[in-house]
């Protein structure tokens, strides 16, 4: 059993449930927790600041209505998404891909990084488990663009999919950049090898890893369709594309799907390159020291939580901002651009780790 | 969708039919396209869903009705259809303009262009996904319909010109307010291309894209920003001048290839950024000397019957040279009424600067021409 798991039986303890119970039953109320109390909220309250921010950077009021300053907006629509039922009946390959979609969704759960003593899976290849859960993403994402019947879905779904395939290979080689600095794949080896300072990060400790830390950044975006990089969804030629006949729950799921995937790639960023959950001054250390487990855990994450959520408004910044690339152009550039310079980091990065294990 | 065909089969293209309501679409139309994978290779393009027998209507209501009906040829610009009907009305009747009508028909006109420019660089923002500068462009558009509130009562549809002149006399510090919204027009005009025009993702959707050539030029008939954006300097304005516009001094902006070629898209979107800065200078020089006197020939009653005879008036629109040939037999109502609007040109160009590009310039390149289909279809 990991450590990940403890702090959720001592609750499970604290609330009287048995106290022989399976670990599965453990690492399911670990997911739910995980997802109930901080994917969700995490969505919301970033919904939220990305309304505000974009009306206040385009000269507009902004959510107004649903409870102080438009604070429940999200929840307001998320209820309206779900009271809205289909109209048609289900095709095969829609569930297919909600199957699909569903599976990557709750399967990076388990492996997200979201503080030391919240590390359900920490294993020599956790790095490369939500890597691989964003390409299923990805795919679930085209073949709901493919199972459409309409020529929106079907561009929607072949654009999606050379996206994905042009951002993994420099997203893969910059999270070996990361790697190699660190020595491991282990989320709690490449935590440990940053600090709270930002000139212990990663991002910050040669121009390679700087190089790499920008090139994963990007081929995120572009592997999961983000904006301004979303030409494969949101092109008005083709409706939306793979979300043009998506309406009601299947929407929210989707649109859920899409902000967790997102979600999802700036945590490993975080994780990766800024400095993960690291506390300044020992604070980790003395909190574990005085068995202070629930109070360092939250810290961590609301620490880990900011700078995500920091990240991924500067990337919304950036989008509303900039006009949207066309797919050639986007997958042009990852191919010509940011491939290049994935090996050019992961090789600085190799030289550097190298020295310095010599020195 | 029509997915496949003989013909298809044969030639290995897909057809894809869309319209008459697409997001690609600046207006009702249908276009037929043959696609090479993404590629666009040829386009047919069918218009008439926004018919609504203008010319028909105008010759079935008497002469003072025809100027309201003449908003509606292009409810973007209405001033420009009551222009072109009042020019030639006023020809056959050999009716004299006082000046001071001259100047607010001018300065009603440059509004008008200056309003129209700004909704094209909303329909190209949106057209590219740049949400941002949309808000900002209709912030400030909204300043111009005040000022035609101000003037006519109405943000749209104007119905202000008459034959012989205006509806009214110009508002206590109406000019004041004018060269006030110059001159916030002018310092957003920075602010807009430091966001938008010279944005690097912009420059990359509209570098070098359907590129309007002289040739083009002549085969289609092509007129206004689109014709001067490929290094064509004919302005009506300044080649047969009305109103008094070859009294006054203004530039007509011509197409530079900043974007990489002369003629393409983003050149087209830079000489209208530039038509709004000229525009901003004529409504200076006419603010400055507005000439007192009437706005309307006192000649003219209220039910004025046009003589026998027929006339042809140009006049520069903001999408191009837009004609309108009216006849009258000397009854209470015209007896033909014809317009000549620039955007049928404008559509003919389509089926030639479609083919080649990708689906996903679609939007950007139909906005980029400024189609405006309700004077297309009238």
């Amino acid at each position: 059993m990991t450590s990940g798991i403890l702090w959720v039986i001592s609750w499970c303890d604290s609330i009287g449930f048995p106290s022989d119970l399976p670990q599965w039953f453990y690492a399911l109320v670990a997911l739910i927790c995980i997802f109930c109390f901080v994917v969700v909220p995490s969505g919301a309250l970033l919904t939220y600041m990305d309304r505000k921010l974009s009306a206040d950077l385009q000269a507009r009021v902004g959510p107004n209505r649903a409870g102080p300053s438009g604070i429940f907006q999200p929840l307001a629509d998320l209820l309206k998404l779900l009271q809205k039922g289909s109209k048609k009946e289900w095709h095969w390959g829609e569930n297919l891909w909600l199957g699909v979609h569903t599976m990557a969704l709750y399967s990076t759960l388990a492996v997200m990084p979201l503080g030391s003593l919240a590390l359900l899976v920490d294993t020599e290849v956790s790095a490369f488990l939500p890597y691989w859960s964003a390409l299923v993403l990805a795919l679930g994402t085209m073949l709901l663009g493919l199972s459409q019947g309409s020529v929106p879905g079907w561009f929607g779904g072949i654009r999606v999919a050379a996206q994905t395939l042009a951002g993994s290979f420099p997203a893969l080689v910059a999270l070996l950049c990361a790697s190699v600095r660190a020595g491991s794949f282990k989320w709690s080896v490449l935590a440990a090898s940053q600090g709270f300072s930002p000139w212990t990060w990663t991002v910050a400790s040669n121009p390679f890893e700087t190089i790499a830390f920008g090139v994963f950044v990007i081929s995120g975006l572009v592997l999961l369709a983000i904006p301004p990089l979303d030409g494969g969804l949101s092109t008005s030629d083709i409706h939306g594309g793979v979300s043009s006949h998506l309406y009601g729950r299947r929407l929210s799921l989707y649109l859920f799907g899409r902000f967790y995937g997102f979600f999802l790639w700036s945590v490993i960023t975080v994780v990766l390159f800024l400095g993960a959950w690291r506390l300044p001054l020992g604070l980790s250390e003395s909190l574990a020291e005085s068995e202070s487990y629930k109070l360092l855990a939250i810290i961590e994450l609301v620490l880990l939580l900011f700078k995500t959520l920091s990240l991924m408004l500067l990337i919304t910044w950036v989008a509303r901002v900039n006009s949207r690339s066309r797919v050639d152009q986007i997958t042009d550039f990852t191919w010509k651009v940011l491939s290049p310079f994935s090996l050019v980091a992961l090789v600085g990065a190799s030289i550097c780790a190298g020295w310095r294990a010599f020195s | 969708m029509k997915s496949r065909n003989r013909d298809s089969y044969d030639s290995d293209l897909t057809l894809w039919e869309i319209g008459p309501y697409h997001g690609s679409l600046p207006a009702p139309m249908r276009m037929s396209l043959s696609l090479d994978g993404e590629i666009i290779a040829s386009c047919k393009v069918e218009t008439g869903f926004l018919h609504r027998g203008l010319e028909k209507t105008c010759e079935l209501h008497p002469w003072q009705a025809v100027i309201s009906y003449a908003d509606h040829l292009d409810p973007e610009v209405a001033v420009f259809g009551e222009l072109a009907v009042c020019l030639a009305v006023e020809e056959i009747g050999d009716i004299e303009i006082p000046p001071r009508a001259k100047s607010i028909r001018i300065i009603l006109c440059e509004l008008s262009r200056i309003s129209a420019h700004l909704t094209f660089i909303v329909r190209m923002a949106k057209a590219v996904g740049s949400e941002t500068i949309i808000h900002y462009v209709l912030r400030d558009r909204e300043k111009i319909l005040d000022l035609f509130e101000l003037l006519t009562g109405a943000r749209f549809s104007l119905n202000f010109l008459r034959f012989g002149g205006v509806n009214a006399d110009v508002t206590d510090g109406f000019i004041e307010r004018v060269l006030e919204v110059c001159e916030m027009i002018r310092i957003r005009m920075r602010e807009y291309n430091d966001l938008f025009t010279f944005n690097q993702g912009f420059l990359n959707r509209t570098s070098c894209l359907a590129v309007i050539s002289p040739e083009l030029i002549r085969t289609c008939g092509i007129t206004g920003p689109n014709s001067r954006a490929a290094g064509n300097p004919f302005d009506i304005r300044k080649n047969a001048a009305y109103l008094g516009y070859d009294e006054l001094d203004f530039e007509v902006p011509v197409g530079r290839g900043e974007g990489g070629s002369i003629g393409d898209v983003h050149d087209r979107f830079l000489l209208r950024l530039r038509e709004i800065t000229q525009s901003m200078e004529i409504l200076k020089q006419i603010a400055e000397a507005v000439p007192i006197g009437n706005y309307i020939n006192p000649n003219i009653e209220k039910g004025y019957v046009v003589p026998a005879g027929e006339a042809y008036s140009r006049i520069e629109s903001s999408r191009g040279l837009l004609g309108c040939h009216v006849v009258s037999d000397g009854k209470s109502n015209p007896s033909r009424i014809q317009f000549r609007p620039p955007t049928l040109a404008n559509l003919m160009a389509v089926s030639y600067l479609v083919p080649g590009i990708r689906i996903e310039d679609l939007p950007v390149v139909l906005s980029s021409l400024d189609l405006g289909i309700a004077e297309a279809d009238r």
